[in-house]
C-alpha cells in the first residue's frame, strides 16, 4: 500500500549555507536514521523517491519548503512528521503533513510563486523606498543574467509581482514582496536585489511562502488549498 | 562555531564547511574540571572529516565526563584571508572558542605535504610556532599519526608526540594533563609527566648532535630519559573502544560513510611501503563485533554506504562471509558495501563481483612493478601468472575498465622494467578485447607515483633518483603508454620530492618549514598550490640541500634521524630486507609462512591475531 505524503519544512539558520544538494543528502540520511518506509527507484543504485520545490539559494532560509515523499506503508502523516523530526538535523523542522491524492500535480509543475522576506539594515530603507518608486512607472527593468549558455538579457521587472511592503522591524527593515519562482520565470535572489536596490549577499532573506498563483490569487500547495494571500 | 565567522560565510567557497551543527557532533560545556583537546587535521574540513582516527579519538575523548574534544580544520585560502583581515583568530567547530584556548592541541601526520599547514594553523590560531616560546597558558601541542615515526623535522614545534595507536595512551596524557591544570603545574614539568609514558616523545628533551654537517644521533638531557621511544600497540583490537557514532557532515567530503577497521597491520612486506612496517602486528577484529558496529552506526548516521577499511581488506580471514552478510543485511534499505583496499588476486574479483553485482564501473590493481624481477625486489608477491588471471576475471565478470598502479624510480629499476610497465598496460587491454563481456569498450588506467624513501622501511637508506631521471622517466612512459585505450596520469616529481626530503629529514629542516610557511608555502598536497620555487629558496635560506635528504642513499651505518623512534622493527631486519631485495628475493608473508624475525612481537610482546574462520558462527 503505497502513499505519498507532501510535508511543509523550514531550513534555518543551522543549515542555510547548505546547497541544495547537501540538503537532499541530509533528507537522505534523515530517512534512513528515522526508518521511514520509502519506496526506492529500481536501479543499481535505488534512491528514495523524493521530489523537492525550487531550490533554495545557499545562503537563504525558508519557512516554507516543501517535498514530496513516496512511502511503501500508508503511514498517517501526523506520525510521519513526528517521527522524522526525531531524526531531522538542526533547523530542518517538519511544520505540516498530508497524504497527497493521486493525481496531484508535482511541486515544480504547480508552485510559479515565492514570497519573500528580507532583512536589511535600517539605513537601506530610504533606498529601497525610492526604487520602488521608480519602479512603479516603468514596466521594464533589464539586466544581463548569465547562464551556463553565456549571457542575456532579461527583463525582470514582471517578475515582481504586486507591492512590496515595506516596513520598519525593530533595528531593522523588513520587505516582504512577492516574485516568480520555477520555470515559467524565475527572479533570483540577487536580481531582487539589483531590482529593489539592495545588496542580496549582506541581507538576511527568508522564503516564506511558495504558491501557485492563478491571476492575482495565490494558493500554497498543502493546507486548505484555498487563496491564502493576494496581491 | 564561531559567530564572528558569520558574515563572512556569503563570501566564501563552500561555506558550510565552517558551520558546524552537523549530526551527532558533541557540543560539551566548558567547566573548569575538564581537559579540553582540540583534534587539529592540517587541511580543510572536506578532507579531514575522513580520518578514521579522529573519529575514534572524538568520540573517546568525548565520552570521558572529565574532558572534551573538538574538531579544528585548515580553514581553504579565502577564508584564512578575511579572517587575518578581520583579526580573527582560528576557532575549534564546536564551539567556537578560539584553538589558543584549549589544553591540549593534538595534529594528525598523515602525509609530508600537510606539514605547513600545521604551521598555517598555529599561526592562525595566535599560538607561538615553536616549543621554546610558548608560555604558561599556552595549550600543549602534539602529533602522532605515521609520520610520527619519523618527526625530526617537526621537533622544534611539538611540545610532545605520540608513536603508535593512541586509544591507550591518549587516556594516560588526559589524565596527566587533568592532574596537571588542577595543581597549576609548570608546563616543563607537565612535559617530564608526560615523557614518562610508554610511546611518548618530548623532542625538546633530546638534543641533536651533528659533525661536519651530518647527523651523528640524540642526546637526552635527563639520564631517566629513554633511548629510544618506543610505539604504543593494542594487543586486542576487541577490547579497543569503537565510535557508535559518527559526525555526519552536510557538506560533501571524501570517503563519507560508515567505516569500520576490520584489521589492523599488514605483514605482507612490500618493502616500499611504511604502513606495513609501522602497524604491525596483523590483528583481525571479530566479525560480530564488527557487524553489531556497522549495525549501530548506520542507525546513528544514516548513511548509505559501509566502508571496511584496513590496508589490505582482502586478507581479512572471514572476509567472505563478513560481506555476504552485511550486503544480505542492508540491500533492502539502499546501503552499499565497499572495500577500499583490495590486493590484487582472483579472490579480489570475486569479492568485488559480490559488491557491486551489477555496476561494474572500474577495478583498482597495484602492481607496483612493471617486471616479475622487480615486484621480487620490492617484495610485491604477485605473479605474472597472478596478473593475466585476475584481469582476465574481471573482463569476464562484465568490468571493462582496469586501474593499474604503479611506481618508477624503485630500486635497482631498469630500462626493462619501465617497458614492463607500458607492455602489462597494453596486455591488459588486449585480454580486455578477448575476455571482454561488457559491451562497452576495455580501458586501461595507469597511474604513476615516483618512488619515495621512507623511514622504517628497507627501503630507507636508497636515495631517490633526482628529478631529471624521474622526468626522463615519465617522458620515456609517457611515449610507449599512448594509445586510445589507455589513460595514464604520474605524480608530480616536485612533490615526491619534497616528501622524500622531510620524510628523511631532521631536525635542521624545521628552519626550512619556517621559512616555507614565511614565503605562503601551504597546502602543498594541492596540485596548483605547491610553490616549489619558494621550497627551494627557503632550503637555500637556511643553507641546507634539499637533494641531499632526498636523493643521497644512506650507509647502513650510519645514524639515521629516526633511529631512536621505533616501530618495533629491528634495524637489523630491514637490513635483511634490503639486501634479500638488491637479490630479488622475496620474503614470504609470516602470517601464513615462517616468522621473518623483523623484532615486532619479540619487542612489544604481541603477536599477530587472525579470527579463525567460523570462529563467528
Amino acid at each position: 500500500m503505497t502513499s505519498t505524503i507532501r510535508f511543509q519544512f523550514t531550513k534555518g539558520q543551522e543549515v542555510r549555507f547548505l546547497s541544495h544538494l547537501d540538503l537532499v543528502r541530509a533528507m537522505e540520511r534523515a530517512i534512513r536514521r528515522a526508518g521511514l518506509p520509502m519506496a526506492y527507484s529500481e536501479g543499481f543504485s535505488p534512491r528514495p523517491i523524493m521530489s523537492y520545490s525550487f531550490a533554495l539559494p545557499v545562503g537563504v532560509m525558508s519557512e516554507a519548503e516543501y517535498a514530496d515523499f513516496r512511502l511503501v506503508e500508508d503511514w498517517d502523516p501526523a506520525y510521519f512528521m513526528e517521527q522524522f523530526n526525531k531524526h531531522l538535523p538542526p533547523g530542518l523542522r517538519v511544520l505540516h503533513a498530508e497524504r497527497l491524492p493521486e493525481g496531484t500535480p508535482a511541486l515544480m509543475s504547480e508552485i510559479n510563486a515565492a514570497l519573500w522576506r528580507i532583512r536589511l539594515p535600517q539605513a537601506e530603507q530610504v533606498a529601497v523606498e525610492k526604487r520602488w518608486q521608480e519602479l512603479q512607472a516603468v514596466d521594464s527593468f533589464v539586466v544581463e543574467r548569465q547562464t551556463k549558455q553565456g549571457s542575456r538579457s532579461v527583463n525582470l521587472r514582471p517578475l515582481l509581482f504586486g507591492v512590496p511592503r515595506i516596513a520598519r522591524e525593530g533595528e531593522a527593515v523588513e520587505v516582504h514582496c512577492l516574485a516568480a519562482v520555477g520555470n515559467q520565470g524565475n527572479l533570483r535572489v540577487e536580481e531582487l536585489g539589483l531590482l529593489l536596490g539592495f545588496d542580496s549577499a549582506q541581507a538576511l532573506i527568508t522564503r516564506i511562502g511558495q504558491f501557485k498563483k492563478v491571476g492575482s490569487a495565490y494558493y500554497p500547495p498543502l493546507g486548505n488549498r484555498g487563496c491564502t494571500w493576494t496581491e | 562555531m564561531d559567530k564572528r565567522l558569520v558574515p563572512l560565510l556569503p563570501l566564501v567557497t563552500k561555506p558550510a564547511r565552517y558551520t558546524n551543527s552537523e549530526v551527532n557532533a558533541q557540543h560539551k560545556e566548558w567547566t573548569e574540571d575538564r581537559v579540553t583537546m582540540a583534534l587539529a587535521f592540517p587541511d580543510i574540513y572536506d578532507v579531514g572529516m575522513a580520518h578514521l582516527g579522529f573519529k575514534i579519538l572524538y568520540a573517546l575523548i568525548n565520552s570521558r565526563p572529565d574532558a572534551l574534544a573538538e574538531r579544528v580544520y585548515a580553514p581553504w585560502v579565502d577564508m584564512q584571508q578575511l579572517m587575518i583581515e578581520r583579526g580573527i583568530p582560528l576557532t575549534a567547530l564546536e564551539s567556537g572558542r578560539d584553538v589558543a584556548d584549549f589544553d591540549l592541541v593534538g595534529f594528525t601526520l598523515q602525509h609530508e605535504l600537510s606539514y605547513t599547514n600545521i604551521l598555517k594553523m598555529l599561526d592562525l590560531a595566535g599560538i607561538p610556532r615553536r616549543t621554546q616560546d610558548r608560555r604558561e597558558g599556552d595549550p600543549l601541542v602534539l602529533a602522532g599519526g605515521p609520520c610520527a615515526f619519523n618527526v625530526e623535522p617537526f621537533a622544534d614545534f611539538f611540545d610532545f608526540v605520540v608513536l603508535g595507536e593512541g586509544e591507550e595512551v591518549i587516556q594516560e596524557i588526559l589524565d596527566v594533563v587533568k592532574a596537571a591544570k588542577q595543581s597549576r603545574t609548570p608546563r616543563q614539568e607537565t612535559l617530564r609527566e608526560l615523557a614518562r609514558l610508554k610511546g611518548v616523545y618530548v623532542p625538546s628533551f633530546y638534543r641533536p648532535v651533528y659533525d661536519s654537517g651530518r647527523f651523528q644521533g640524540l642526546e637526552p638531557l635527563y639520564p631517566d630519559l629513554p633511548a629510544r621511544i618506543e610505539k604504543r600497540v593494542a594487543r586486542d583490537l576487541g577490547s579497543l573502544p569503537f565510535p557508535e557514532e559518527f559526525v555526519v557532515p552536510y557538506t560533501e567530503v571524501i570517503h563519507d560513510r560508515v567505516m569500520v577497521e576490520i584489521l589492523r597491520g599488514c605483514t605482507r612486506g612490500c618493502r616500499f611501503c611504511q604502513a606495513g612496517m609501522i602497524y604491525r602486528p596483523v590483528r583481525e577484529r571479530d566479525p560480530e563485533q564488527l557487524k553489531e558496529q556497522v549495525a549501530k552506526l548506520v542507525s546513528s548516521t544514516g548513511y548509505d554506504e559501509i566502508s571496511l577499511s584496513s590496508l589490505s581488506s582482502g586478507d581479512y580471514t572471514q572476509i567472505r562471509s563478513l560481506v555476504k552478510d552485511l550486503i544480505a543485511a542492508y540491500r533492502g534499505c539502499g546501503v552499499t558495501v565497499s572495500l577500499p583496499s583490495l590486493r590484487l588476486d582472483s579472490f579480489a574479483v570475486e569479492l568485488a563481483d559480490e559488491i557491486q553485482k551489477a555496476r561494474k564501473t572500474g577495478l583498482t590493481f597495484a602492481p607496483e612493478a612493471g617486471t616479475q624481477r622487480l615486484r621480487d625486489v620490492i617484495n610485491k608477491n604477485v605473479t605474472d601468472q597472478d596478473l593475466k588471471e585476475v584481469v582476465q576475471a574481471a573482463f569476464q565478470a562484465g568490468w571493462h575498465r582496469i586501474k593499474l598502479y604503479f611506481m618508477i624510480g624503485l630500486p635497482t629499476e631498469t630500462e626493462a622494467d619501465l617497458d614492463g610497465i607500458a607492455e602489462l598496460a597494453h596486455k591488459v587491454l588486449a585480454w580486455g578485447r578477448e575476455f571482454r563481456t561488457s559491451r562497452k569498450r576495455p580501458e586501461v588506467t595507469v597511474s604513476m607515483a615516483s618512488f619515495v624513501p621512507k623511514p622504517h622501511t628497507p627501503f630507507q637508506w636508497r636515495g631517490q633518483d633526482s628529478l631529471e631521471t624521474l622526468r626522463a622517466k615519465q617522458e620515456y612512459l609517457r611515449e610507449r603508454l599512448r594509445h586510445p585505450g589507455i589513460q595514464f596520469s604520474f605524480h608530480e616529481v616536485e612533490h615526491s620530492f619534497l616528501e622524500a626530503a622531510f620524510a628523511r629529514g631532521d631536525r635542521r629542516l624545521g628552519a626550512v618549514l619556517e621559512r616555507a610557511v614565511d614565503l605562503g608555502c601551504q597546502f602543498d598536497s594541492w596540485g596548483d598550490e605547491l610553490r616549489f620555487d619558494r621550497w627551494l629558496q627557503a632550503f637555500r635560506e637556511a643553507g641546507l640541500d634539499p637533494v641531499d635528504y632526498a636523493q643521497r642513499s644512506l650507509d647502513p651505518e650510519e645514524a639515521l634521524p629516526w633511529d631512536h623512534l621505533s616501530p618495533g622493527v629491528d634495524k637489523k631486519f630491514l637490513v635483511r630486507e634490503w639486501e634479500l631485495a638488491q637479490q630479488a628475493i622475496p620474503t614470504p608473508d609470516c602470517r601464513w609462512d615462517r616468522c621473518t624475525l623483523c623484532g615486532v612481537c619479540f619487542n612489544l610482546q604481541v603477536a599477530n591475531r587472525l579470527t579463525e574462520v567460523g570462529s563467528g558462527d
